[in-house]
Formats: structure tokens, sequence, C-alpha cells
């Protein structure tokens, strides 16, 4: 694991990043820009799951805002993986970081198994099986944006 | 899945960081500079935070320095924050007494000073 995550520091964009002002500063915008275009689809589709805006049919919301979420979290993952890479090491150590590693898998993962049991519009899913899973998917994706925003704060 | 839910929440509200890293702002700090002597042990520099481990008498001190640009600003060459070389640092520590942990405004290797913060006092 130190031996993995040693290589992952001298990666050549780990190294280019580790000294870049503006490269810096641009892959970390680029991060909050994907973290916005996910929880910003998320939070809306979770709502109307719960009962917000009854008027609104629920596949059209879904055709917007799922493209959005998840171009939004392949966004993050790609420019968090680079941000991880400049110290991984001591990220790796960090526990807020490896909470929202957790909860990212499970928001993934769970948004993966309901869509592929229900359908991509999710016409197939119980009523109380959505609410369950709106609410535990605002959980994991509310939980992991406060982990990673701890992660540049938190004094043990 | 309810008992999963919870776990992963109390799991992401637990759990605390060891504090390797550097951190944003000055919150987390007292206010008041503080001036310390010693010598570097260990050095990593570069985004998001600088890093030094520093030998205070007998205490090792984590001293927050800037990123390669502040650094570069201040005067700072490739080399000049290495292991062994004797410093002296002004800046604020961690409101937290447990913490050895500074926060640099300003430094001196051997009489030069160099400037991190030069709106700070």
């Amino acid at each position: 694991m130190e031996a993995f995550l040693a290589s992952l520091e001298a990666t050549a964009p780990a190294q280019f990043l580790r000294v870049s002002r503006w490269g810096y500063a641009a892959v970390s915008g680029t991060h909050i820009l994907g973290i916005a275009l996910l929880v910003g689809a998320i939070l809306p589709l979770n709502l109307r799951v719960l009962g917000l805006w009854p008027s609104i049919p629920r596949a059209t919301l879904f055709r917007v805002l799922v493209p959005f979420a998840a171009t939004g979290l392949l966004l993050a993952v790609l420019t968090g993986s680079l941000l991880f890479s400049v110290r991984a090491q001591e990220y790796a150590a960090v526990g807020y970081l490896q909470a929202k590693v957790v909860l990212v898998l499970v928001g993934l993962l769970s948004a993966l198994s309901i869509h592929r049991a229900d359908g991509s519009m999710l016409e197939g899913a119980s009523e109380r099986r959505l609410r369950f899973h709106a609410l535990f998917s605002l959980g994991c994706w509310l939980g992991a944006l406060a982990c990673g925003r701890l992660i540049a704060f938190a004094i043990d | 899945m309810k008992v999963l839910f919870t776990a992963i929440l109390l799991l992401g509200i637990a759990i605390s960081t060891r504090a390797v890293l550097g951190h944003h702002g000055w919150s987390w700090t007292t206010g008041k500079n503080t001036e310390l002597s010693g010598v570097i042990k260990k050095v990593r520099l570069g985004n998001p935070h600088g890093i030094l481990e520093v030998a205070v008498r007998d205490q090792m001190w984590t001293i927050e320095v800037g990123q390669p640009w502040r650094n570069e600003r201040a005067g700072l060459k490739d080399g000049d924050l290495s292991e062994g070389v004797e410093i002296r640092v002004i800046g604020e520590p961690a409101a937290d007494k447990s913490d050895k942990r500074l926060k640099a405004e300003r430094l001196f290797l051997g009489d030069r000073e160099y400037i991190l913060y030069p709106d700070r006092d």
C-alpha cells in the first residue's frame, strides 16, 4: 500500500500539480464544478422522489438531471484522484477522506443497483423503496460533500 | 439497510483526522504571533501546503509554510528549506495547545528574512 501511494506521488501529473499554482487551482476548481453538478442534480432528483413538485413528471426531471449527476461524478472522481495523488501518503491516513471514499462508493453502488433493478427512470420501483433510496442517496452524497470539505479544515 | 445507512452516517461524522496535512485559513490559530527557532528535520513542500517538521529544543513542531508560489515570492529558492537547516519562524500557533503546529507568516534563514504573508504582522 505504502509503495503504491508513493508511486502515485511520483507520477508526472502529481509532480506537476505539486508545484504548479494555476494547474493546481484549475484541477481544484474543476473538482468543485463536478461536486456542484453532482449534488446540484442529486438534491432535486431525490426531493422529487420524496414528493416535491408532483406536477412535474418524474421521467422528465430524470432525463435532464441524471446525465448531469453522472457527468458531475465523473469530473469529481477524475479531478479528485489527481488531487489525491499530489499527497497520496498523507491523504490516505485522513479519516474524513476514508469516510468520503466509502460514502461515494456506497452512493454510486446503490444508484447503479436501483437503476439496474428498476429501470433508468426507476419506473419499476415501489414508492416505499423509492423513498428509502432517496433518503439513503441524500445521506451518502451530502455526507461525502461534508467529509470532503472537512479534509481541509479539521484538526485533531 | 437502515442499519447500514446509520452506520455510514456515523462513520462520516465520528471519524477524526490525523493532523498530518495543512489547514485552510487562520481560523484554527490563536491570532497572536509566536517565534520558534530550531532545526528542520523533515520537509514536504508543494501544493496545497508546504510542511516542515522542526526540532525546537526537545519538541517537534509542524510548521506550515506556503505553497510553491508563495515561498518563491518570498525569495526562497529550491533547497533553501531542507533537512538540517537552522530556521527561525514567526507565525501563529494552533489554538489547541496540544497540537504543536504553527502557520508561518515569515521566517529567517541566517540573517535573511523571508516574508510569506506581507499583509500580516
